[in-house]
């Protein structure tokens, strides 16, 4: 009995240093990124930078909204070394409270002013669109207050603005351009024609793609016009009256011990190899010299957008866009 | 006899010190994150390793409406699964058990399917079929998304995932209720219904109304469903609540720790009274196996009685099932069912690994097996220190180990996150696969504990002293008796921790590390990344894998896998 005992505790100690040792030997070397939006390209990326340099990169994918809540949770213990989110905004905010480390990267010297400052740079942007169902029983809307006629009742869908870093910019932007009344008032419309909000973009994007509804209201263009290329019937129209870029800030935490490699990573993405990847995943590319495989900066009317009030504003915003949902 | 001299004495100490082990590894195990959740909770900045404001948080998070309206939410959601749970399945159960359904055993198998089926995609399942222009309209002309997205949408999705729970309960138990009672009942003159109305029914009851407690607290212990479609019929719960608190920035961790403490303790009332109505029961028929005693012949009620169970079968396994299947065959959603839409890219892509989807499976698998052989080694030592050991401090190793029956799956991951994200614990757990194991492992415990204590307890002492007086010492008796007895309900039960660990998903969306997904962490994302295809191929892959090593090892220890306790 003793020894059948003393076995017994022998084993789940084993095992309890089993558990342990598997904690323990994390990521000694491995980069951490936490990257917003398609894993296909943030794969790739990895992939590519690892065979090149040998470092080897744990990838933790999610929406803008679950990062950042990540970041915050994690405050108290950083694990992250870069961060590549889909909402500029949240690296304003991260530059705010001293988290980031300034780096500027040799290879970002084309990539225009506007997409990069000292201690974060654009990887890519991408821009909100229109996406409507070709079978669909509507018409192709043109611009985004159409959504608000009756023909488009209940055939609506929204990214929430909460969850997806776009979506918040098109909100910030419409603010921007339109006023507090003009935009709150559309919204409201567009929620009494029967709009409903899912989730992140993905999930807008999803019941079109089927055909219970017909038109997403801000989708996030890269990802339709992917599902585009596999054959989905749908189109991306980018609205008249003009829309928002939503470029996707690349940073390194000030807490990583890793600084080197990192800058190492910030390098290869703005690389020529790095900017093709992005390209191929229909996202412009940060840098001007590459071609890009969609409309780029040039075709599209832009809405400029006051990114520093809107971001003192963001919790007020998610509120009142929180109460008009119901949610 | 020196054998036994040795067991009364010097076991204390090896006891003893198998038992402090126990217990601290518990502490470890479901102490901790409980612990750090009460504090949490209590210290709003705790996070931040401040100790100021006590206390200050409880009365506006309670007295705030939002939080009441997820209560309320909560409770509603819970309330009406289980009636309509009991509608369903009692007659279900009841038919099976009392009257010769044609078919007999095969449904048992068939009605297991629906538990094998994770609640999410179960969820998506429906959606994708009843959704305008969804795989319903498109082969009947029938669209029901009023429904689907509504309170009533969301208990039907629900009441199709938990019904076995009630069926299986109330057929096990009016089996052996409905044949020995019954029948002395009738030999003593009753009448055939007044044998069910006054015997059968009566007596089932505590069996019955402890199932559906049981899927009361499975329900709002419930993520994938709300999560899925919660949000389009603007319907929230606490589980999802907490969820969106911890996950959606700006985050609001004391808010989360709040709404996770209501949540157990929701769930520690509905376990108290089901526990307090299982041990009640404990006088009747728990004796022996359910007899095949007489059952009624259904006569011109076989073919209305063969439809309803066929019906059933239908919308909860075969619906399901095919939309999966649909999704993960056709080429682009918007092309619909027909033959050119037919493809095997989103399996192509899967096997070409795309999106690490093999090394979730592997990981899933690798993890689940994991979590099945620490909770069966803790289930084995626990059951046999609970029951057979003379050791003081058994009651709080009881207690320990069934606790985690009382804490939602949400829950033990923020508790989880809030002990491990430190930066003074001298080795990193947090951010590693130890995370997902240790969740799982806390949430599973009880289902080895509770057989393995189950099975110590009926084998009694006489078949040991029968033993050791055909001359065996203890360590033969061990190894030929004890061991071969247990092996069969530990087996059982690791298997149950397997299917359940294999498929989690709250948890496993909250801590799994950077670099390592899951197989609903990657379907999730899937969906989250606009490509459902992807995510159902994977979800078949999923549920037939997991299926076929069940079934396989099911069949190969003998033993039927039950699913109530």
């Amino acid at each position: 009995m003793f020894s059948r005992l003393l076995s017994r505790s022998a084993l789940v100690s084993l095992t309890g240093a089993a558990l342990f040792s598997l904690g323990s030997q994390a990521h000694a070397q491995a980069l951490t990124v936490y990257s917003a939006g398609p894993d296909s390209l943030i794969e790739r990326l990895a992939a590519d930078f690892t065979q090149q340099t040998n470092i080897d990169v744990n990838v933790f994918q999610s929406t803008t909204g679950q990062l950042m809540a990540r970041l915050e949770a994690e405050r108290a213990n950083p694990l992250a070394d870069v961060v590549i989110s889909a909402s500029w905004d949240s690296a304003t905010s991260l530059s705010e409270d001293g988290l980031l480390h300034a780096y500027q990267s040799p290879n970002a010297a084309n990539v225009p002013d506007f997409l990069q400052a000292d201690d974060y740079v654009a990887q890519g942007v991408s821009a909100l669109s229109l996406v409507w169902n070709k079978n669909s029983d509507t018409p192709p809307p043109s611009d985004w207050a159409d959504l608000a006629d009756p023909v488009y009742a209940d055939q609506v869908t929204m990214p929430d603005p909460a969850q997806s870093g776009t979506a918040f910019e098109l909100v910030a932007g419409l603010l921007t351009a339109t006023g507090e009344d003009a935009t709150w008032s559309l919204l409201e419309a567009l929620m009494d024609n029967g709009m409903v909000v899912p989730g992140p973009n993905a999930r807008a994007l999803n019941p079109v793609l089927q055909g219970a509804k017909s038109v997403v209201f801000g989708a996030v263009d890269y990802i339709a016009l992917a599902q585009q290329q596999d054959g989905e019937a749908i189109e991306v129209i980018f609205p008249e009256s003009g829309t928002v870029i939503a470029p996707r800030p690349m940073m390194i935490l000030a807490s990583s011990s890793l600084q080197h490699e990192a800058e190492q990573f910030i390098d290869f993405v703005l690389s020529d190899q790095g900017q093709q990847r992005v390209a191929e995943s229909y996202l412009m590319p940060a840098r001007s010299d590459i071609e890009a495989q969609r409309p780029t900066l040039n075709e599209l009317t832009l809405i400029d957008i006051d990114s520093d009030a809107m971001n003192e504003q963001r919790g007020v915003i998610l509120e009142r866009f929180r109460e008009l949902t119901g949610g | 006899m020196k054998s036994i001299k040795a067991l009364n004495l010097p076991r204390l100490d090896g006891a003893g010190i198998v038992l402090l082990l126990t217990v601290l590894i518990l502490l470890l195990l479901v102490g901790l994150p409980l612990l750090y959740i009460v504090l949490q909770a209590i210290f709003p900045l705790w996070s931040r390793g401040d100790l100021s404001g006590a206390f200050t948080l409880f009365v506006p998070t309670l007295v705030d409406p939002a939080l009441l309206k997820l209560l309320g939410n909560t409770l509603r959601l819970g309330l009406a699964v289980v009636v309509a749970c009991a509608v369903l399945a009692v007659p279900l159960g009841a038919l099976r058990a009392l009257t010769r359904v044609p078919g007999g055993a095969v449904w048992d198998l068939i009605f297991l399917i629906p538990f094998m089926i994770p609640p999410y995609i179960a969820a998506l399942s429906w959606m994708l079929t009843l959704q305008p222009r969804g795989y319903a309209q498109q082969l009947t002309g029938i669209e029901a998304s009023q429904f689907l997205f509504s309170f009533y949408g969301i208990v039907f999705v629900m009441v199709l995932n938990v019904f076995p729970v009630v069926y299986f309960a109330v057929s096990r138990t009016m089996m052996s209720v409905g044949g020995r009672y019954a029948s002395a009942a009738r030999v003593c003159g009753a009448g055939k219904w007044q044998a069910l109305w006054r015997v059968t029914l009566p007596l089932s009851t505590p069996g019955i109304a402890a199932s559906l407690l049981l899927v009361f607290a499975l329900t709002i212990e419930e993520f994938g469903t709300p999560a899925t479609l919660g949000a389009q019929a603007g319907y929230h719960v606490l589980v999802t609540g907490i969820h969106q608190r911890f996950s959606d920035w700006p985050i609001d961790i004391p808010g989360a720790a709040v709404l996770s403490l209501l949540l157990v303790m929701l769930a520690m009332a509905a376990f108290y009274i089901q526990h307090w109505l299982v041990t009640r029961r404990s006088f009747i028929s728990q004796t022996g196996k359910p007899t095949t005693g007489e059952r009624a012949e259904l006569g011109k009620w076989k073919w209305p009685v063969m439809v309803f169970f066929s019906a059933v079968a239908f919308i909860s396994v075969a619906v399901p099932l095919l939309a999966v299947l649909a999704t993960a065959l056709t080429g682009t959603l918007s092309g619909g069912l027909t033959l050119d839409n037919l493809s095997l890219r989103h399996f192509e892509a899967l096997f070409a690994n795309r999106g690490g989807a093999m090394q979730a499976l592997g990981t899933s698998l690798s993890l689940a097996v994991g979590a099945a052989l620490i909770t069966g080694v803790l289930g084995a030592l626990i059951g046999y220190l609970v029951v057979r050991a003379q050791v003081r401090g058994k009651g709080v190793l009881d207690l320990l180990s069934l606790l985690p029956n009382t804490l939602p799956g949400v829950v033990v991951a923020v508790g989880l996150i809030l002990a491990w994200n430190q930066s003074h614990w001298p080795i990193q757990v947090y951010n590693t696969g130890a995370m997902l194991l240790l969740a799982y492992a806390c949430l599973l415990l009880p289902y080895p504990v509770r057989y393995a204590s189950a099975a110590f307890r009926q084998m009694g002492e006489s078949l040991e002293a029968a033993a050791r007086v055909c001359g065996a010492g203890f360590v033969t008796t061990f190894r030929r008796i004890l061991l071969p007895t247990l092996a069969p309900s530990l087996l059982v039960s690791m298997l149950l921790v397997f299917a359940i660990a294999s498929r989690e998903l709250v948890a496993s969306l909250m801590v799994a590390p950077a670099g390592m997904s899951t197989v609903s962490t990657f379907v999730f994302g899937q969906f989250e990344q606009g490509s459902p295809g992807v995510g159902m191929a994977m979800s078949a892959v999923a549920i037939f894998t997991t299926t076929a090593l069940l079934v396989g090892l099911t069949a190969f220890s003998r033993k039927r896998l039950p699913i109530t306790s």
